[in-house]
Formats: C-alpha cells, structure tokens, sequence
C-alpha cells in the first residue's frame, strides 16, 4: 500500500534548536564578584540542580549543597505553588566566614566566592549554626564541612556549575555583580519569600520573582518541625565547664583541696569531651587560631588558660592563682555564651543564653545556700525565654516554642521536676545529681530546641546534614 | 571507620578530589570513566539522550547527550541518577525457582526446562489460552517484536497484554478511531512553534519535565493547563483552567458547540478530510457554555475564551497524557480532543496537532511493533490482507497468525479470577503495585497454577509472589531501540554486563524460543537484537510506521531518526497526516460524537471525596528502580495525601497527621497529610510510586470499554485520622 503524501523537511539539524553552551559572563573586575541568579518564574521545581550538584562533587544523598524547597500561596484555584533553588550566596558579609576558629574560609580576591579548605577545617561545625541559610553541612563520612563553591573548578576553566548546566528551564544563571553597587540594591533583589531576610549576611543570589507573590507565601515545611542535633559532646562540656568554674568560684570563699581535684578533673574531662565534638580531633588546637575574631577561638583560649590555672591553683592552693583561675573561667563562660549569640539561630540569640550558662555555675557549685535562689532565677529565665519564643512575630522563635511546647513537652517538664526537686532538698549533698541532671537536660533541649533561619524545604523531603 | 578518621587525620582526600574529564570538564574523580557509552534514557517516553560513564566495568555516572534533539543535554533527576539503579541492591543475579514454598537460585536451564514445562502442562490440560502473558512499555523495540512472535506464534495463546494498557492505551484506541492508524501525528518541535498550546491532564513539570524546556523556548505561546489540581505545570500556564473531575470531554464538546456557533471551523478541510460532521455538530449542540460550566465548574466565559483562543489560533497545539488516558471514557476523550483539532483543520501541522505525550520510554515500540492489540506494523487481527502479508513476510501457515486480539490486560485478570488462564507470565512490570483494585488482583495472582516474573530485581511485590523469577538485564545492559511519543527512534547501548547470569530479556526470549523448538522457525538465524531490527524493518516497510530505511549503523552515526523513514527514501518526516490523508480505508478521518458521562463512582456520603492518584518528579512508577536509588528517596521518601485546608478544617486534621485513606475495596493507612490548596475541596491526591501506601488499594475494577484502560483517576474515598477506629 502507498503511504500518504508526508510533510518533508530537510534533515539538517534545527536552527532553533541550540545546543547548551555555557553564558557565563567575563570574570569579576575589581570591587565586583560572581553571584547566582534564581529566576523563580522559570523554575518547575525539578531538583536536577540538587542531583547534578551530588553528581559534580561526588557527594552522598544526605549532603545537598543546592536544595530546592517550596512556597504555596493563595486559594484554590488561585494556588500559587513555586520553588526555590539555592546553593551558596557567597555573601558580601558571610557569617560561616567570620566565626570560624581556624580561618578555613576565605572570600576569594578574584571571583568573590566564598571558599571553604577542607584541610584547614577542624569539623567544628560552627559555621552551621552561623549561616542562615544552612549553607554549609557536616559530612559524618569525612569530618570536615563542605558547601557549595559554585564550582569553581568549572568555573576557573570557563564552564558554568553544574547546577546552571542542569537546569532544564535556565532558571540559574552566573552573573557578576559591583559589590558597593549591591549594597545599595540587595534588600530589593536578593531577598524572597522562603527565604531568611537578606540583611543579615548580605546575600548576593539575585531572585526573580513572580510579580504577583505575596510576600506571606508558606514555605513546604512551614508545618514541620524537626528537633536539630542534640551536640552531645557540648552537652557535657557546657554543663560541666560551668560546673567547674561554679566550684572553683565556691572554693575561693571555702577552700579544700579535695573539692578542687574533682572541680579541676571535671573540668579537665569536659575540655576531653569538647574535642569528641569535632570531626577532626587530632586538630584541636588549630581552634586557638582566630582569637581576635571568633568567639569559639576565644571560648577555647579562656578555657585553656582556665585549665592551666586551675591545675596551678589545685596544687598550691593560692588564692591569687585561685582568682586568676575564676576569672578566666567565667570569661570562659561569657565566651561560650556569646558563641551562640548567633542571628542565625534566633532562640539561641538572646541574654537568656547567658543568664542560662552563668546560672547553672551557681546552681552545680556546691553550695547549698545559693541553690534556692538560682533555681527560681533559672525557672524565671525558662519561664520568659519559653514566653519570648511564643509570642514570637518571627517565624523561627514561634515554631522553637511549638517544639518546646510540644514534641518535647514532656521533657521540658522533667527538666522543670529536676530543677524544683534539686532545689527543695539543697540541703543534701545528693540533690546535686538531680540538678546536674537538670542542667545536662536543660542543654540538651537547648541544643534540639532551636530551629535555625534557612531557606523552605519541601512538604516530603528528608533533610540534608 | 578507621582511626585515621576518627582522629581526623583522614579526610578522605582522594575520594573527594576533582580532576578533568575530556569531555565535560571538571568533576568530581570518582565520577570520571574511562569511557562515555552514547544511549538513550530508560525511564518515560520523552527519549533524552545521554552518556553512561564506564569505569572498570562499572556504571560510574551518566551525562545529557547535548548533541540529542530531545533533551539538548538535559536529564531530569531520574535521568541524571540513572547509573545507580544498575548497581543498586536488589538486582536479581541469578533465577529463583519456588521449591517448598521458598525461592531458591537455580541454573539457567533448571528455569526454562520448569517454565516451559509448567506453561506446557497448563496448555496441555486447560487450552492454548490458558497461558496469560503481561508484558511493559520498558523493553527494546527488538525485545517486544520478537517477544510478540513468541507468545502468539511459539506458545499459540492470544491473551498476550501489556502494562501499556495502563498507560497509554487510550491514546492508541483513540487515534485509530480517529485517524485509522495508532501514530501520533505531531512533534515535540510544536511547542515550539505553536501559538496556542493545550495541556490537558499532563503535569509534564512533574511527569515529562525536559518537555517543559520545549515549552519554554516558546516565548509567543499561549498555553493553557486544564487539570482538577494546581500542578506545577498549571502554574506555568497563562490559563489555567481547574475542570471539575473528569469533565474534560464537557468542556471539548463545549469549546466544539463555540467553534460551531461562531463559524471558527475549516469548512472545506472538513468537506474534504473527514466523516461525519453533522452527526458531531447535532451531538454538541446541548454543550452550550452554560451547559458545560454546571458540569465542569467553570465559569460560561471561561469556557467560551478557551473556545475562541483555539478557534483563532493559526497554530493550536492539543498536548495530554494521563489524566486523559487514565479514564474509563478515555479513547473517547482522545477522539473528543482529535474532533477539535479536525474541525479546524489543524493535524499535522507545524505547532498544530492533536498530541499524546505516552509514558515509558519504549511504550511506542510496542504499540508499533506488538502483537497484542494489533498485529506488528499497525496491522489489524481482523484483516485477512494484513496477516497474509505477515504469514508470507515471516514464512508461517497464515492460519497461525490470529484473527482477533485476545484478552487484554484487565481481562487477563478476570479471566484469572474465573481459572480460565491459569499459567501468567509477568515480564517487567509490577502489577502488585501498578494494577487497581489490589484485592481482586491478589485474589486472581493466587488462582495461578505457575507464575513466571522476569524482572530486573528481586524482591518487588510481585516477583515474592512468583513460582519463578528470571533474572533480566536492565537499561544500560543491553543494546537495541527506543521509541519517544514524538516517534523518534533513538538507540539504547550496553555500557556494562548484566550482574550474576542475569541475560538480556532477548537472549531469555530466544533462550525459551530454543525450549519451545520454534527457534529456527520463527527466529531463523537470530543471533542479536540486530537481527530482530532488520526483520522488523522489513515488516514494518510501506506501513504508516516504517521503519525500512533506519539501521543501527544510520543512528549510531546520525541519532535518533522519526519514522516513517523509508528506505530508498530517506527523508525526515516530523509530522503525519500533512496532507489530509488519513489512515482509514477512504483516507478521510472520522469525527465522532462523544457524550460526556459522570465517572463511576461518585462520592457520597460515607465516602465524600475524590482520589485523584499521580506521579512526582522523584519518583517513577512504582519505585523499582528510584526506590533504590538514594538521592531520589532522600527527595521523596514516601506518600502523602493533599488535601484542601477546608476540608481538613471540617475533619479537624492537622498538617502532618497520619491519615487512613478508605474506599469500598480497600484502605491504605498511615499516609502522612499535607493540607494544601494545590487540590480544590472535595478532592484528595495521593502518588501512586509508593507499594507501601499503594493508592491500587482503593482504586476500583472500572475499564475503558474501547481501550481496557483503567478509571485510576477517581476513586470515592474518606479520609480519617489514623487510629481511630469509627
């Protein structure tokens, strides 16, 4: 049989039809960097950045350098659903960069990115709490942090990142930005519903967004409240340091060299437990590096002196080396508060973290007398950071009070129980168990009670390191 | 973990260096092959070309093909993660024979000798046709030709299906009713080309994503998204039209009744080019906008701007998938779909046709070169003509060749239930998850006296249930021909070995030909898919899907190649029926009246809601593969259930509850809510990819009468919260 007459076109390939060929713009002139730019309009939410992301740098399902999340606005019908796509925004004031104890940052002179040594870093992981983005992640397997640096490898050779290659519907694009320019413009251009409110590390991603988005589109996971990682290791080395510090408080007024040897082991064993906490432990010392910038190197530097004295003061008993060994210790102790006074995680970042730290030297200082008082002063700090939270307009603050008022209700109230209970039998040497009890529970739910500023998920997804 | 680790001494440098790759540059090293093997994806019908990377033997990564027409380099997230379904736990190495009740590893021949023997014993006993053979869209296209050979002319039974009937069969029945012939007409160049674009029940964003990159080249397009849900495709529409369930052929039948009234139709084309005009004219006329807005919940003028936006457009592009096809009126949606773009004239055309967008990669090979619903070529059982051409192209007794289909999918089933087929052979599908109305299919599964399941992995729900599983290779294992929905025919290569024995579906299909002693007879000399190929060329030469002038050496050289491509003629055809000639005996396409009727089960009371099932973008059917790919569950780790927050408030649930999800036939428990305005009141979504919270449960026995294709997509169900009992 004969077919029908079928339309002919010659066989030479498309003219429209383009092959992907790297846009990227020329290199960064001086005062200017490269930076991402996300076209929500065009983005379908297909996750091919994410996949081709792991794909470039080899890395496991758990670690997602560039996620994608999502927003919903309006009603049915008028559903407005759209995605986010995000790897770093190598930022004009990146916050990862400034708190780290072992400088294993650097904003990079000629493109602008922000870098990340993975030989420098130690595995602190406090440039995870810094970032409010949750930018950078904790890879269990290596014990170092890594995060998105926009491949520079690929870029350094003229080709786009892995992402932008993917992205079927170019929704990300490299382009180079004037950072004094940016400045100026930033607040307009970078920021968008889902995410964290630019200002605070000066982000340099360029958003498109629809025209019509209301600016209180949900994000995916707006219902959804996960515990974060309890940090067992820094549980300990909390509570304990201020123990420590508490005791040789105590025993300048009432000296006893007993009570110094276990103060001063205790102490000792908290420092040990500290460095469990990072991923590379051999490498704790580096953490002394940044002093005179990061409150983590100065955590570590006020301690370490603490230590020395202590052992100093333990053996000879003076009271001038005693002095010396309490100051340093609650400078230690303002250090580690002001470590998490961190924008990034809003629950952490309050006086109440301080009055917490210092409150529970007091109360595990054997000294009965003083129990009392720091228990109602501890309860009322508890009372009115639980107060704060709810009432809370911002939207990380409220959901760390539904999962203290929540999911972790029941402990919170053990904590209630331990304190008030320590509290009543003060006079007896053994309620001090229940009160460190007390204060290890207090910290842990201040570990797992935080929700940190980041960027929406989505509804299903699991979430990355 | 070692104490070099633990110490941090170790952070694992070498695993996590960077080097160049010759071809895509900097990348991680592990990822970097010694070579880049040049094929086509294994997962849906879009047909993307990409690169397998080899390292030592082993699958190391995958990249676009940016050289492919399809996809321009890009994959989607299955795409670009497909290496990790070749060595991911599970797959099958070796076949497993049920021997006391558990499935113990066996030779090769110790399998074929108990196949064959088990499917002889049932025919000998039962009749011919009491063997039952379900195949999928996911073979070559030289795997189901001569698969098809196999079950109909080697073991005689006619009641050969494939899980293509739940799939894209109303689009098959569709066409031909319309046209004549199976074959859709149009390109995926019309996207970008048309002036008005119609996605009907597609969510390409989710389902067919690097279609959407088509889409998105086209900046003058109008398109408009008709579906119940707000997709994410619906949210890259300039119209989004939120149709009532089901209600598409109302409004088809109305934009028809507009057309009509305001004179936007082609005349002559119609004289010329098509029957039955006065019939489908007299049929719309009750479909006024008013009519048609009480059925589907739009408002008149929506319905008649949809009409007009049609009727004017010099390029009008009809687009659908699933939630066309997934309906027990759909091929008389597809026809309904085809009467509009026929009234205008526009079939054919550069950005005008109507267009099925199908499901599996190699869903078109089967539908071209199968023996199931048709005969290879689009030929027809019922023609005397059609099987003597085939008796004399393959040098059989004509009267072998059959001259009527046999059961299909749905009927294999019941037919099961009735013990009238009592022997099934499964071939790379999972009907344990895929199928609806899981009970009576579990129900007709332990009516079987021998269960055959060739899959690439093992354990799936259905290969626990088989008497005896084979051991397949998969995608990148393998070398021969896929078919995308644009009837673009790309090559598929073998990158690596099989794992274990496990063989190619073809050489398992000689393999049992040997068995049967029909090797010589209906496989002459076959050695490789190659062979398979060049007879296909030419039995499928002068036929509407020719295949006469493609070879292996003409794709591996130039790419992917649309049929028809004749040989002696070899001349790019990227649309059919240009001309107006269509497949029928007298050339002319049929219009054809079509009544919309209210889907089968309509919600009650005891049951107020309407289950609408789909797909997302993580995830393909029923997770196989993509369940066992890690980043794909990290993305989307399980079900959950979309309802609208209005409804929720009334139920007093919460987001994130655990909620049971029942209907009459079964109940599907734990299913974690997400209350959102994504679906309207009355209406809930639950994905279908997850066996765990498997949406078959409470789907029903309700087939397409034409196609056998079935009504997945609505089903009558409560939502309750789970643990409370009421």
């Amino acid at each position: 049989m004969s077919l029908p007459l079928l339309e002919r076109a010659i066989t030479e390939a498309d003219p429209r039809f383009v092959l992907s060929t790297t846009t990227l713009p020329p290199p960064p002139g001086p005062g200017e960097q490269y930076r991402f730019h996300f076209d929500m309009t065009k983005c379908i939410g297909c996750k091919c950045c994410e996949v081709a992301c792991n794909e470039q740098h080899g890395n496991p399902a758990d670690i997602h350098w560039r996620r994608v999340g999502e927003i919903e606005a309006g009603e049915y019908p008028f559903t407005q659903r759209l995605h986010l796509s995000m790897g770093c925004n190598h930022c004009v004031d990146a916050a990862c960069l400034t708190g780290c104890p072992v400088d294993a940052y650097n904003k990079d002179a000629l493109t602008g990115l922000v870098l990340h040594s993975a030989d420098a870093c130690i595995g602190c992981q406090y440039c995870t709490w810094n970032c409010p983005y949750g930018v950078p992640q904790f890879s269990q397997e290596r014990g170092v942090v890594g995060k998105c640096d926009m491949c520079h490898g690929r870029l350094s050779q003229g080709d786009e990142p892995a992402c932008a290659n993917a992205c079927p519907e170019q929704a990300i694009a490299i382009e180079v930005v004037n950072i004094e320019q940016w400045k100026l413009e930033y607040r307009a251009l970078a920021n968008a519903p889902g995410m964290p409110p630019a200002d605070q590390t000066i982000s340099t991603t360029r958003i498109t967004l629809p025209a019509n988005l209301p600016a209180n589109a949900q994000k995916g996971d707006f219902h959804r409240v996960r515990p974060e990682h309890p940090h067992w290791p820094l549980v300990f080395m909390l509570v304990l340091t201020q123990l420590s510090v508490g005791t040789f408080c105590r025993l300048l007024f009432d000296p006893g060299q007993a009570g110094a040897i276990a103060a001063l082991l205790i102490g000792h064993l908290a420092l040990a437990a500290s460095t469990a906490h990072l991923g590379r432990p051999i490498h704790a010392y580096r953490a002394l590096k940044m002093w005179h910038r990061s409150w983590l190197s100065r955590e570590v530097l006020a301690f370490s002196v603490f230590a020395g004295a202590a052992t100093l003061y333990t053996a000879t008993q003076s009271f001038a080396i005693g002095a010396a060994t309490v100051a340093a210790g609650l400078i230690g102790i303002a250090c580690s508060a002001a470590l998490y006074l961190v924008p990034a995680r809003p629950a952490w970042n309050s006086w109440t973290t301080v009055a917490d730290f210092y409150l529970t030297a007091v109360l595990l200082a054997g000294a009965p007398k003083l129990v009392p008082v720091a228990a109602a002063a501890q309860l009322l700090v508890l009372a009115f950071k639980y107060l704060r939270l709810r009432q809370s307009e911002e939207f990380e603050l409220r959901q760390s009070a539904r999962l203290l008022g929540n999911d972790l209700k029941e402990l919170v109230w053990l904590r209630i129980v331990l304190l008030v209970g320590g509290a009543l039998f003060s006079y007896h040497p053994a309620s001090l168990l229940p009160l460190l009890a007390g204060e290890l529970l207090s910290r842990y739910l201040f570990f797992v009670g935080v929700v940190p500023r980041n960027m929406a998920a989505t509804f299903g997804g699991r979430k990355a390191a | 973990m070692n104490t070099r680790r633990l110490l941090g001494l170790d952070i694992l440098k070498e695993k996590y260096r960077y080097a160049n790759d010759p071809q895509f540059g900097n990348m991680s090293a592990q990822k970097i092959p010694d070579r880049w093997v040049k094929t086509t994806c294994g997962y849906c019908s879009v047909g993307c070309g990409m690169l397998i990377g080899v390292k030592d033997g082993q699958a190391v990564s995958v990249r676009g093909d940016e050289a492919h027409p399809v996809n321009a380099g890009k994959l989607c997230p299955k795409g670009l993660s497909e290496h990790y379904t070749l060595r991911a736990d599970g797959r099958l190495r070796q076949p497993l024979l049920r021997k006391n009740g558990k499935l113990e590893p066996v030779s090769w021949s110790e399998a074929l000798d108990a196949m064959v023997s088990n499917f002889q014993r049932v025919q000998a006993k039962h009749g011919r046709e009491a063997l039952g053979v379900i195949s999928t869209g996911q073979l070559l296209t030289e795997e189901f030709y001569a698969l098809g050979k196999l079950v109909q002319l080697g073991f005689r039974t006619r009641n050969y299906c494939g899980n293509t009937t739940l799939c894209m069969a109303a689009a098959a029945a569709g066409y031909k009713r319309s046209f004549g012939s199976d074959g859709p007409p149009g390109a995926y160049e019309d996207f970008e080309t048309a002036d008005v674009i119609f996605l009907i029940g597609a969510n390409i964003a989710d389902n067919h994503p690097i279609l959407c990159q088509h889409v998105e080249r086209n900046k003058a397009k109008h398109l408009v998204v008709v579906d119940p849900r707000v997709s994410k495709t619906a949210m890259l529409a300039n119209t989004y039209l939120p149709i009532a369930p089901r209600t598409d052929i109302a409004l088809l039948n109305g934009m028809l009744h507009v057309l009509i009234r305001e004179d936007l139709i082609d005349h002559a084309y119609i004289a010329a080019h098509t029957n039955g005009f006065a019939e489908l004219a007299a049929s719309v006329a009750k479909y006024t906008p008013e009519f048609v807005a009480q059925i589907t919940t739009l408002s008149p003028q929506q319905i008649i701007d949809a009409a007009l936006l049609f009727g004017r457009a010099e390029r009008p592009f009809l687009a659908w998938t699933m939630g066309v096809n997934h309906s027990s009126q759909g091929a008389e949606t597809v026809n309904a779909i085809c009467n509009l773009s026929l009234v205008r004239g526009k079939v054919g055309l550069s950005g005008a046709s109507p267009f099925s967008i199908t499901g599996q990669c190699n869903a078109m090979g089967t539908r071209e070169t199968g023996f199931t619903s048709g005969l290879p070529g689009y030929r027809k059982f019922e023609s005397a003509a059609d099987r003597a051409e085939l008796a004399a192209l393959w040098n059989v007794d004509p009267d072998i060749i059959p001259s009527a289909r046999g059961l299909a999918y749905p009927d294999i089933i019941e037919a099961m239930v009735k013990k009238q087929v009592r022997a099934l052979w499964i071939i790379a599908t999972n009907p344990l998850v895929s199928f609806p109305n899981q009970d009576l299919l579990r129900q007709a599964m332990g009516e079987l006296e021998f269960l055959v399941v060739q899959d690439g992995y093992h354990p799936t729900p259905t290969t626990e249930l088989a008497h005896l599983v084979l051991p397949a290779a998969i995608w990148g294992e393998k070398e021969g021909t896929y078919t995308n929905s644009e009837r673009r025919v790309s090559k598929a290569n073998r990158a690596v070995d099989p794992p274990g024995q496990a063989r190619t579906d073809f050489d398992i299909f000689l393999l049992i030909a040997g068995r049967l002693g029909v090797k010589d007879s209906l496989f002459p000399n076959w050695t490789g898919p190659k062979d398979a190929f060049e007879e296909w060329r030419r039995v499928s030469a002068g036929r509407l899907c020719d295949y006469s002038g493609i070879t292996y050496e003409l794709l591996d050289r130039e790419g992917p190649i649309q049929w028809p491509y004749r040989e002696g003629d070899p001349i790019t055809v990227t649309r059919l029926y240009s001309d107006g000639v269509f497949q029928h005996p007298d050339g002319k396409a049929k219009l054809i009246p079509i009544e919309w009727l209210p889907f089968p089960e309509q919600p009650n009371e005891r049951f107020p809601f309407v289950l609408n099932t789909g797909r997302t973008v993580e995830h393909w059917h029923t997770r196989t593969k993509t369940g066992r790919v890690e980043i794909l569950e990290f993305m989307s780790p399980k079900a959950w259930l979309e309802m609208n927050p209005h409804d929720a408030e009334k139920l007093g649930l919460r987001p994130h509850d655990q909620v049971d999800v029942v209907s009459r036939r079964g109940r599907v428990r734990e299913v974690e809510l997400r209350i959102t305005a994504i679906v309207g009141p009355g209406q809930v979504f639950l994905p279908f990819h997850y066996a765990e919270f498997n949406s078959n449960f409470l789907t029903q026995s309700a087939f397409d009468p034409i196609s056998r294709e079935p009504n997945f997509k609505q089903s009558a169900v409560r939502v309750e919260k789970s643990g409370v009992q009421r």
